[in-house]
């Protein structure tokens, strides 16, 4: 039987909303998949584009950015640049031939457990149609 | 062994019995060359422009892993160089450069990595019979058809290359090809002196280098260098593709639970180059850094291992995306005395 | 380019009290070479040009020159900075000032309206340059090369650089001394450069990248040559944490590229400096080219443009493109 590929995904939740909607997700024992990383951030207007890079080059299949819905950031305005900043990213990575199904941003509240589940799952979905990273993953290189 | 000809008729053959080892010669990628490993079915050819990254490269890499590591074990890892390894299509001028730099790789301690690579590596030498712009290597003791350094030298004479062995190694890469040469004879050694001495009159830069490293010591305040450095990035394009420079740093790098430590190029003339933890910086300006360049070239290495550690290639001078000229700044400091 | 109009208000500029220094075009040692002016005294002005063959951005100066401690009781040099400024350099200084980066008392600009410079590259690749010192001029669809008492008419497209081609500010966006007139803005052509890379299977193009990025030295003279990356502790430099490795490599390498893009993202002016001094020849333009065309179609910013604007970067506006975002 042959196995199925299962993604690494590197997940940049914000404190204050995603991360406590995963935690709901959690609680309220909404099954999804289990092939996250999750990294808490502050804001999601934190993540650096570097952040991103990293966890390709150290073996992520997929990066997830989550953050407040537009309005609602617990700084006033930190995911409006985040999603300026990292729009930009999407572009970017997109150019240099990194597959876009390896890069998501999401906008998750503290209440949204189940759009969490649904986020996480066409996240997973996405890498594992994208496959196995392997671009300029360090492993791949010179290690 | 003597000297000998190579029909270039037979040049297939000849790249032939090298396949079985692994060859890097002079490749081109866009408008520019660089050494490596000729790609699949692609033949060896000796058509080429001096190469952008200079052959140090092979034997200096530009990072190499001195040893590997990993979490909760007490054995290190150490790689050892092992592959014989021939370089096709050596500049003189590189090939004086990689003796230069043996001598720092064997001053307080032999450095296993450098001499490991160096003994296994063939240095086959072309003569520059068009010199670039910038070439000066006569200045320097060189020539365009200098044999210091190399293992082997040829010499294109149109319809064949001559080739003269200049050691050990070089003798045993014309062995296993003796089948394909002929005895070069009078007539070729002839030809060949001609043909460097064609070459040698094409060259148009010169530098006098006469008294430099003396001069060097009192210009250290002199205003040369404010003037000199003024137009500088601080970039390491004069430093990187310098065949001499020798400079590295050293890092540790971790992978997951793995780690490793290697040593990478690093230039002078960079900021971060003196930066002291502290945040001291003894070299706080491009002058210190410039001024630091040229007297590492043309007066330290001079007086330690007593010869100039510049051979003239014109990398500097080419690249520099600000023409900052070395033979330009050289007349200043002679004129500066 | 009248020249001896420009050194003549070179000279008056470098003579004024509140000036510090001049930064000019010189020749440079040879061949096609030119080479930043650094005038302190009006009788060098006379050095000074201006021709085809300017491609360099002296902005990049007005903040690599290096600011060290003062010592105890001297008071800071106030005086300005004359800068001369083609179209391109003169949106980096703009933006250096809408950045804060520089203020504007500390410059003083002579603008040079610019008919387009040459691709030196590409020049000495189709006439190839000998060591005696050239001279290039404007002249209509043609630039006139004059060497060693000879004169050559080269066809201005075929070695005109490539941001010059698609140049949409020829002429200063900022300056305190014009000199000469204005120049009309070409039609600029189709960025085809960008578009070719846009056109390959995601595959393919991961490939082309691999090709140039795996060439990279991490020389970094793209970083310093760009008039806009003046960070004083760029993240590239940084041990602690380590950011970017320091191997060189295809992986580190792509990283490092990602990030001078990503910087760049909403500030890079399209002067092409980054590209011209690369010595591998990387296309860094097409990523920048890329990212700035992005930034004005979807968010309708243009950096070094508006004296008034906000950095892209450091804003956003409530109605930002989030199509993307699950
Ligand atoms: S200093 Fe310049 S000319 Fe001399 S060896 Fe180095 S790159 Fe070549
Ligand atoms: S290549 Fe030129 S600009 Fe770069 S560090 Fe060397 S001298 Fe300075
Ligand atoms: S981009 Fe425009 S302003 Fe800049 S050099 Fe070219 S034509 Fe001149
Ligand atoms: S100038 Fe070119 S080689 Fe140097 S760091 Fe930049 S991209 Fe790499
Ligand atoms: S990134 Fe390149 S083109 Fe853009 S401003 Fe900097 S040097 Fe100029």
């Amino acid at each position: 039987m042959s196995q199925q590929f299962e993604p690494n995904i590197v997940a940049f939740l914000c404190n204050w909303c995603s991360y406590a909607g995963a935690d709901l997700a959690g609680t309220s024992r909404v099954r999804y998949p289990a092939n996250l990383q999750a990294i808490r951030v502050m804001c999601s207007g934190r993540v650096n584009p570097l952040y991103v890079m990293n966890a390709l080059q150290q073996g992520a299949d997929g990066v997830l950015i989550s953050g407040c819905h537009p309005g609602d950031c617990h700084y006033m305005e930190g995911n409006f640049h985040a999603r300026r900043r990292l729009g930009m990213l999407k572009e970017l990575l997109e150019f240099v031939g990194v597959d876009p199904r390896r890069f998501h941003m999401s906008w998750v509240s503290a209440s949204e457990g189940h759009k969490w589940k649904e986020v996480v799952e066409k996240t997973v979905e996405d890498a594992r149609a994208a496959g196995p990273f392997e671009g300029f993953r360090r492993r791949r290189i010179d290690w | 062994m003597s000297a000998m000809l190579l029909n270039k008729q037979k040049w297939t053959e000849f790249t032939g019995i090298l396949s079985g080892k692994k060859v890097l010669a002079p490749v081109a990628c866009g408008d520019r060359f660089r050494y490596a490993v000729p790609a699949e079915g692609k033949a060896f050819s000796l058509d080429f422009d001096r190469p952008l990254v200079p052959p140090k490269s092979a034997v200096f890499p530009q990072t190499e892993t001195l040893y590997r590591f990993q979490l909760g074990k007490t054995e290190l890892a150490a790689p050892q160089p092992g592959e014989e390894l021939i370089l096709l299509g050596v500049r003189p001028c590189d090939a004086r450069a990689i003796k230069l730099v043996e001598k720092l790789f064997r001053w307080d301690v032999d450095d296993p990595y450098y001499l490991r690579r160096r003994e296994l590596t063939t240095v086959v030498g072309l003569a520059c019979l068009e010199p670039g712009l910038n070439c000066f290597c006569p200045s320097l003791g060189g020539g365009p058809a200098s044999t210091e350094g190399l293992d082997l030298l040829m010499v294109d004479l149109g319809d064949s290359y001559y080739l003269e062995p200049l050691t050990d190694k070089g003798r045993s890469l014309m062995d296993l090809a003796s089948g394909l040469l002929e005895e070069a004879g009078e007539e070729g050694l002839q030809k060949k002196e001609e043909a460097v001495r064609r070459a040698e009159e094409k060259i148009r830069r010169t530098v006098d280098t006469d008294g430099v490293p003396e001069i060097l010591p009192d210009l250290w305040e002199h205003p040369l260098w404010q003037k000199t450095a003024a137009g500088c990035l601080g970039c390491g394009t004069c430093t990187y593709l310098c065949p001499t420079c020798h400079c590295f740093d050293i890092q540790d790098e971790i992978e997951g639970f793995e780690a490793r430590r290697c040593r990478m190029w690093d230039s002078c003339m960079f900021e971060e180059y003196t930066l002291h933890t502290s945040g001291h910086n003894p070299r706080p300006t491009r002058r210190e850094r410039t001024r630091n360049r040229i007297n590492h070239k043309y007066s330290y290495f001079v007086r330690k291992f007593n010869v100039i550690a510049c051979v003239g290639c014109g990398r500097c001078v080419n690249y520099c995306p600000v023409n900052i000229d070395l033979i330009e700044t050289l007349r200043e400091v002679k004129e500066a005395q | 380019m009248d020249l001896d109009k420009l050194r003549k208000t070179a000279a008056e500029v470098v003579s004024r009290d509140d000036v510090k220094y001049l930064i000019g075009w010189r020749p440079g040692s040879y061949g096609y070479r030119v080479a930043p002016g650094f005038v302190e005294e009006a009788s060098a002005a006379e050095t000074l040009i201006f021709s085809p063959l300017c491609t360099i951005n002296l902005a990049t100066y007005l903040t690599l020159t290096e600011k060290l401690p003062l010592p105890r009781g001297s008071a800071p040099d106030q005086r300005k900075v004359a800068l001369m400024v083609k179209g391109c350099d003169s949106r980096a200084v703009l933006q250096l000032l809408v950045e804060k980066g520089i203020r504007r008392d500390q410059v003083l600009l002579i603008g040079c309206p610019c008919p387009g410079v040459v691709d030196t590259a590409l020049l000495s690749l189709k006439y190839p340059e000998t060591e005696s010192p050239a001279d290039l001029k404007w002249n209509g669809d043609h630039f006139l090369l004059r060497q060693d008492g000879q004169e050559t008419a080269i066809p201005r497209l075929s070695v005109l650089a490539e941001k010059c081609r698609l140049c949409r500010y020829p002429n200063p966006v900022i300056s305190d001394i014009t000199l000469g007139e204005p120049v009309e803005a070409q039609l600029t052509a189709e960025d085809s450069a960008v578009a070719e890379v846009e056109a390959m299977e995601l595959g393919a193009r991961a490939a082309y990248w691999e090709e140039w990025f795996s060439r990279c030295l991490r020389c970094y003279a793209c970083r310093n040559s760009c008039p806009l990356c003046y960070c004083r502790d760029c993240v590239l430099d940084r041990l602690n944490p380590t950011w970017v490795n320091r191997a060189v490599n295809f992986s580190e390498n792509t990283a490092f590229h990602v990030a001078r893009a990503f910087h760049l993202v909403g500030r890079c002016i399209e002067c092409g400096e980054c590209e011209r001094v690369c010595p591998a020849n990387i296309p860094l333009g097409r990523l920048n080219r890329k990212l700035a065309r992005e930034v004005r179609e979807q968010y309708g910013h243009e950096p070094g443009i508006d004296p008034d604007g906000k950095p892209f970067q450091a804003g956003f506006k409530p109605d930002d493109p989030e199509e993307f975002i699950l």
